[in-house]
């Protein structure tokens, strides 16, 4: 089942007289288990084409549909419900809360999606054990390496179920063992929990768990 | 549910303690202006709001209970044989000079009756009988009074307008707004003590109404049979005495600029350290609009944070005002701090952070959730 689909998306950015086309037009699938790894050399527009998927930015041509949602490019307010309800983050950075302890990282996302209380702690402890962090539920990120820093953020990625998971450089922090754990922490969340993942990346080892590789090359998806 | 506000403001412990001491000193400073002002305030109005007159007959254009100007005493005749009166009584209200032991001359506000117990004046008798005082050159002298006389104690002459007069009771909390001590003396030996000047002549007259009189046809009455004369209620003249305070002199304009920069010190403060705040975890503000966050959601965050600094800035600004309360007291200064006005500066503590915050808020609203694929 297709859980993400986009058509031809083109983006241009307007610096004072100056109008870039950073995309030009790219079109990309993911079904519910498929892990996409998205490459490409700097500057090449996979930051973008990322921002746009998970509903951040939108596209300026071009047509994308997450869960079976139309992402209405006049209707920006919209995007926030979209991202609540379908997609979840892994960023570069982890983007951890400092003040929350691993735990609280987790449920107070699923808080943001609307579930609250023992309901939302539940499957916060879920997740977290889920990705093998049932004994770090209580260590603040300054606490916690750079691995289990971004398996906290893949657990809160996870959390209330989301369709649609989009990566960007997920391992670029982290030295090639913790590297290659969160990998394979991916797959198998992806697979067990059929998740559709598209991982934003310059690390090739992310081709060993990858389905499909898409190469972006000056704004266009090359074969 | 998970407070990343109040964990946010737990995990920089400085800030937020200098946040609260900012939103502290500026409800202290309120407290304690506004209270001293109200504690002043109340000096020049206590011994209207104890009398028991429903209406005062005053000479025209008498600017306080205070500053009394004389008028025909046998005006009360007029007064008392209209309908609606139950009782009238001359009051008379003069400042005279009271010579202590040292030998140093100070001034007294006398207040005379022939019938003090009749108008519940003074209103709270700590020693002797008021029954006493129309029975010789005798007065009854405010325990206020010790600031300014010295000790004293019943039994004790003094001499008020160069006549030898005995101390036979003391009173409680009778002041007047110019801190001039207050002492109370039979009527008739007022007007003997101030001789020429107060010869046939009284300061007010207190009227008492009948039951079911209609207050606005009594005064309408009193005031055609005394055109010379202005005529208030309670009400009225408690606020006319206090309002020449405000109006005459620097009191009221030094209260309001003294509340206003502590209000604007205090929201400065917190305007500044929640912004300075926003600014660090602008990134984290980011990923909850990336998550799905709303603006609604940040300003949740942002609000919570202003209203816990209120509220707890509120808590400790109160309790140093109170603290200082019975220091000031001893020093002769009033603070009146009741529930209404406290609840007040609570409300206007909490809406003022909130407003504090909205500095933060137009930061975080225009912000960009695409900053977080930023490295």
């Amino acid at each position: 089942m297709t859980v993400l689909s986009s058509r031809n998306v083109v983006k241009r950015f307007t610096e004072g007289k100056q109008t870039v086309e950073v995309l030009k037009g790219v079109s990309l699938e993911a079904r519910r288990g498929e892990i996409v790894a998205l490459e490409g050399p700097s500057g090449s527009g996979k930051t973008t084409f990322l921002s746009i998927l998970g509903c951040i930015l939108t596209p300026t041509e071009g047509r994308v549909v997450v869960d079976g949602h139309e992402v209405d490019a006049s209707r920006p307010g919209e995007l926030p419900a979209i991202r609540r309800r379908s997609i979840g983050f892994v960023f570069q950075q982890f983007n951890l809360f400092p003040a929350l302890t691993a735990l609280e990282n987790v449920e107070y996302s699923l808080n943001v999606r609307g579930r609250k209380g023992p309901a939302a702690r539940k499957e916060a402890e879920r997740v977290l054990d889920a990705v093998g962090l049932a004994d770090r539920t209580s260590f603040l990120p300054r606490d916690l390496s750079g691995g289990q820093k971004q398996r906290v953020a893949i657990a809160r990625a996870l959390a209330g179920a989301p369709p649609l998971l989009l990566a960007d450089e997920p391992t670029a922090n982290l030295d090639s063992v913790a590297g290659r754990q969160v990998l394979e922490t991916f797959r198998d969340l992806a697979k067990r929990e059929d998740r559709a993942l598209v991982i934003v990346t310059h690390d090739p080892q992310v081709r060993t768990i990858a389905d499909r590789v898409a190469v972006i090359r000056d704004g266009l998806l090359a074969a | 549910m998970v407070s990343l506000a109040r964990r946010n403001l737990l995990h920089d412990r400085l800030r937020f303690a200098i946040t609260i001491a900012g939103v502290a000193f500026a409800v202290t400073l309120v407290f304690v202006q506004v209270g001293l002002f109200l504690g002043l305030l109340e000096n020049a109005s206590v011994t209207i709001e104890h009398t028991g007159a429903d209406l005062w007959v005053t000479s025209r254009n008498t600017p306080n209970v205070d500053f009394a100007h004389t008028f025909p005493e046998t005006l009360v005749q007029r007064v008392r044989s209209v309908p609606g009166v139950a009782r009238a009584d001359n009051l008379l209200v003069w400042f005279m000079q009271i010579s202590l032991p040292t030998g140093t001359q100070e001034g007294t506000l006398v207040y005379a009756l022939e019938d003090f117990a009749a108008w519940d004046l003074p209103w709270s008798v700590k020693e002797g009988r008021l029954e006493d005082l129309p029975r010789g050159d005798y007065l009854f002298l405010d325990d206020s009074a010790t600031r300014r006389f010295g000790p004293f104690a019943a039994g004790e002459y003094r001499e008020v307008n160069e006549r030898r007069l005995k101390i036979i009771g003391r009173t409680v909390a009778a002041r007047s707004f110019t801190t001039t001590p207050i002492s109370f003396v039979d009527y008739g030996l007022a007007q003997e003590l101030g001789s020429q000047t107060l010869r046939g002549k009284t300061t007010y007259v207190l009227v008492k109404l009948a039951p079911g009189a209609d207050l606005e046809a009594v005064r309408a009455e009193i005031r055609r049979r005394l055109p010379y004369n202005d005529v208030f209620t309670k009400a009225e003249w408690a606020k006319r005495s206090r309002s020449y305070w405000v109006a005459n002199t620097g009191i009221g304009l030094n209260m309001y600029l003294t509340v206003f920069l502590g209000v604007l010190v205090g929201v400065v403060v917190v305007a500044l350290t929640l912004y300075t705040s926003t600014m660090e975890h602008l990134k984290e503000f980011g990923t909850v609009k990336a998550i799905g966050g709303s603006n609604r959601d940040i300003y949740r965050i942002l609000a919570e944070q202003s209203v816990i600094a209120a509220v707890l800035g509120f808590a400790a600004g109160a309790l140093f005002a109170l603290a200082a309360a019975p220091g000031m007291a001893k020093a002769g200064l009033q603070l009146i701090i009741t529930p209404g006005f406290g609840a007040a500066v609570l409300v206007g503590t909490v809406l003022l952070c909130l407003a504090a915050s909205l500095v933060s808020f137009r930061k975080v609203a225009a912000l960009d959730p695409a900053l977080v694929f930023r490295g």
